[in-house]
């Protein structure tokens, strides 16, 4: 069952105590480390890099306009899986 | 930089006339016939790959002097190998993962920090994992301009610029 609309989307206080420290500190490059991944990303989390706890270490995440209303948790995966380089590229952004 | 680079492995045969089932490890499956002929680790046999058809986890294909059965059985677990140079240029901030891995890491200042252990992306953007012997654990350090500001393919090395408290 999905959640009422009414309640907005939930997200920890203390992440969103964490965002706004960030942003007024203006050091945005700055990963911001949180262990809530159940928490939703809000549109003003966008631009900042959040380091999100996946039961071992903080995955860097930064955040995009598209990743909006997703979990923080989706971006952080638990289990360990490398495959190979082969003709894969990353992107400088 | 590799000389060479993997791009897939023979699972085994497939049916009863030489075919052989063909885990793809490129970006784009299908694309592994692309860059046929493919050649063993050591280079001592080369195959001219031709797809059949789409299996359940991977593809079926014929290889250049597999013709039946019991050769293709043979090839089990081969490792099929392209060289690095005959991969399509990148576009400009695009780097094969092959080119990033092994890579000396150095900050700002010149220190060695480690070297890249693997590029992931979990779909918040590419992530080099620096392991390196101060660190205790691996890295992560988001592909960013801000925090690899350069990257010098030709020396093998990294500069990195990383945001405090990430190492």
């Amino acid at each position: 069952m999905s959640r009422s609309v009414w309640k907005g989307p939930f997200v920890d206080a203390y992440v969103l105590k964490k965002a706004e420290a960030a942003r007024e500190s203006g050091r945005q490059n700055d990963v911001i480390k949180i262990w809530s991944r159940r928490s939703t990303i809000l549109p003003q989390f966008v631009g900042l890099t959040f380091g999100v706890y996946n039961g071992q270490k903080h995955i860097p995440v930064s955040v995009t306009e598209d990743m909006i209303g997703q979990k923080f948790g989706e971006y952080s995966p638990t289990r360990t899986y490398y495959g190979h380089a082969a003709d894969k590229k990353a992107k400088r952004k | 930089m590799t000389d060479m680079v993997c791009v897939g492995a023979i699972a085994g045969s497939f049916g009863v006339r030489g075919e052989v089932r063909l885990k793809s490890f490129t970006a784009d499956a299908e694309a592994i016939a692309d860059y046929s002929p493919l050649a063993t680790e050591d280079g001592s046999q080369t195959f001219t790959v031709t797809l059949t058809r789409v299996i359940k986890n991977g593809l079926a294909a014929r290889l250049s002097g597999i013709e039946t059965k019991e050769q293709a059985d043979e090839m089990k677990g081969m490792k099929l190998f392209v060289p690095r140079d005959r991969l399509p240029d990148p576009d400009e901030d695009e780097f094969y993962h092959a080119d990033l891995i092994g890579l000396e890491v150095r900050d700002t200042g010149g220190t060695l920090l480690g070297r890249v252990k693997s590029v992931q992306n979990h779909g918040a953007g590419d992530l080099l994992e620096l392991h390196g012997p101060g660190l205790k654990n691996t890295v992560l350090l988001p592909f960013t301009k801000e925090i690899v500001p350069t990257v010098d393919l030709a020396s093998g090395r990294l500069v990195v610029d990383p945001p405090e408290g990430l190492l």
